[in-house]
């Protein structure tokens, strides 16, 4: 047993002496993705709304005033109202990403006659805390619109009204929706890309022949591979964090031991694809083209670039299961709804069903030239 | 016991290719023993099959009364190998590449004992890819030392090697039997063969055709009547090339 350990340490601390003298793979890993982060973050972090506000209506009253009135927010052009959202809990969350504004709510009984037999009732205006601006105009929109029946109306108290209300999430930057996408970006192709191409590039020079006059076992070179790309990997991870918070104002709000452990997982993950392909692959021409077909789609439908509500139905479905898709989402969670563990269980047997499978399929495909 | 090695019926197909025919042949414990044969003719497969880098298709082979089939690993534990195309890692200096021998087979090996034994001291800090084919060849030695192996495998130590470097090589392998390590080795030079080797196996199309020492394929050779043209010599283009540019290495 120190035996196994002693050789594989050995050979992770020849990796990590060789990495830390390639300036070119030096470049790749820890800068290529913070000029990533450069690009992407200036592009978002101006976070300029539209003039219409985006928002969702809820009405859950019966009354036909408020089926009305319901239909002429919709029509409205101040309003921009989405329409796929039913429920509050699924218009609060869409808030939080920074997809709605606001929520507006005809609560139950509003627009129901009152004793001078005319629509009364209250109109709640739901807005994040992250931005109590848009909630304020909308509330007072949403005022100005309700004054303008209340004067029909003509009655001295006027009956109906606005109540501003906080969801008490707070909402997304634009900026923080990315960055989860780079971090999840910057781990793929770490995992995915570095090691199919240093793999087969060893079998070509002949070293891992030499390892192998050695009485090392696959297991051995494996983990000492995981290990050396799992120190290089949270440095480049880390300093991605650093920039993120000095100069993008990255505001994180989960906790940073749960974050840690879920990084050190979607590296293994990702870590376990490149040995797929790279184990596998006897050359760099193998290996270049298996990482495009493997690397690209993960790259576009895991929702790196774009986030995957975006997409429609069906695909956000299909999506959903992509083995990046969890580490995202989970990341995105953890960073920006404070999300543990323990809330994250469907993303970790995601998770946890890729490892067993690709680690199963990356050690029986394993070649050593 | 005697033999270290014993090879029996050894087998390698590709196919319906048969590169090793069935092969039998012993090693005595602290010889060297030379595998002699054109290109192709199964020298390489032949040695990575009884150094377990190779799948054995069929037969048996025996070093130090184990079965290499059975437990490659304890084999590899017992020798040290140098590969014909030797690649060692880049970016890592001689001395850290066999710290790092030292790891894989958890010995602790001082780095700076066995490069002055190949007489690499001053290049502990070099890069393999800084050094020239000799001290390449004479750190791929070194290496293959790590863990004090009973039996040294050398694939064609000396191609490619100008004659001052050969000449190194062979008191360096000279010096290895002296600790009595058995070695192994495949060569094309016929002289290298007959000075350095205690017997030969001359190999062709997978199968060996002969093995005894050199002195006696020579006897049965000129037993049967053989004759060279004969000029008398008293020296060669070598001993003129040796005479005039010394025997000092040049790396």
């Amino acid at each position: 047993m120190k035996r196994y350990f002693t050789a594989t340490w050995a050979l992770t601390r020849a990796y990590l002496i060789r990495f830390f003298r390639d300036k070119t793979a030096m470049f790749f890993t820890f800068l290529f993705p913070l000029l990533f982060l450069f690009v992407f973050g200036s592009l978002y972090s101006n976070n300029n709304g539209d003039v219409s506000f985006k928002v969702a209506v809820l009405n859950e009253s019966s009354s036909a005033f408020a089926k009305e009135f319901d239909g002429q927010l919709r029509d409205s052009e101040t309003f921009d109202v989405n329409t796929e959202i039913t429920q509050f809990d699924d218009a609060r969350e869409r808030m939080g990403r920074g997809e709605i504004d606001s929520i507006i709510e005809l609560p139950e009984g509003f627009g129901i006659a009152n004793p001078a037999q005319q629509p009364a009732g209250s109109v709640n205006v739901y807005y994040s805390e992250a931005s109590p601006q848009s909630g304020q105009t909308i509330a007072a929109v949403m005022q100005g619109v309700l004054d303008g029946i209340n004067k029909e109306l003509g009655q001295p108290e006027p009956p109906l009204t606005v109540t501003q209300k906080s969801t008490a999430t707070t909402n997304l930057t634009t900026f923080d929706y990315v960055f989860a996408g780079l971090i999840g970006f910057s781990i793929l192709s770490l995992g995915i890309f570095g090691l199919a191409n240093q793999m087969p590039a060893e079998k070509k020079t002949g070293s891992f022949r030499r390892l192998r006059a050695s009485p090392i076992r696959k297991s051995q070179l494996i983990f000492a591979n995981m290990i050396y790309y799992l120190l290089v990997g949270l440095i480049s991870v880390a300093l991605m964090y650093v920039v993120a918070m000095l100069v993008f104002n990255f505001d994180m709000r989960g906790n940073w031991f749960d974050l840690a452990v879920y990084i050190v997982l979607g590296i293994i993950t990702m870590f376990g694809f490149g040995l797929a392909i790279g184990g596998w692959a006897r050359n760099e021409n193998q290996s270049a083209a298996l990482t495009n077909i493997v690397a690209f789609p993960l790259m576009f439908l895991s929702g790196v670039f774009f986030p995957r509500f975006l997409m429609p139905e069906w695909l956000q479905g299909i999506t959903g299961f992509l083995p990046l898709t969890p580490i995202i989402d989970g990341l995105r969670m953890i960073m920006t709804e404070a999300k543990t563990l323990l809330d994250l269980g469907p993303e970790l047997a995601l998770i946890g069903v890729w490892l067993v499978v690709i680690y199963a399929i990356a050690i029986k495909i394993f070649r050593w030239e | 016991m005697k033999n270290i090695i014993t090879v029996k019926k050894l087998e390698k197909r590709y196919g319906n290719k048969t590169t090793v025919n069935g092969i039998s042949f012993e090693v005595k414990r602290g010889e060297v023993f030379g595998i002699l044969g054109p290109n192709g003719a199964g020298k390489t497969t032949t040695l990575e099959m009884i150094e377990a880098l190779r799948p054995i298709d069929g037969g048996e082979v025996k070093l130090d009364g184990i079965d290499v089939k059975a437990s490659p690993d304890e084999v590899k534990k017992i020798i040290g190998i140098q590969l014909q195309s030797t690649a060692f890692f880049d970016k890592l200096t001689l001395r850290e590449q066999l710290q790092l021998f030292d790891g894989l087979y958890d010995e602790s090996t001082d780095p700076d004992t066995l490069l002055e034994y190949v007489q690499l001291t001053d290049k502990a800090k070099s890069y393999v890819e800084q050094l020239s084919g000799g001290q390449k060849q004479r750190f791929s030695i070194a290496a293959a030392l790590v863990n004090k192996p009973k039996v040294l495998f050398l694939d064609e130590p000396t191609t490619g090697l100008d004659p001052q470097a050969r000449r190194n090589l062979w008191d360096l392998i000279e010096n290895i039997k002296k600790q009595g390590i058995t070695v192994v080795l495949t060569t094309h030079y016929m002289d290298e063969a007959e000075l350095l080797c205690d017997r030969i196996a001359i190999m062709d199309n997978g199968e060996i055709i002969i093995i005894d020492t050199p002195k006696n394929l020579i006897k049965e050779l000129i037993k049967r009547g053989f004759k060279k043209p004969q000029h008398v010599e008293q020296a060669n283009l070598e001993d003129v090339f040796i005479d005039l540019t010394g025997k000092g290495l040049r790396e």
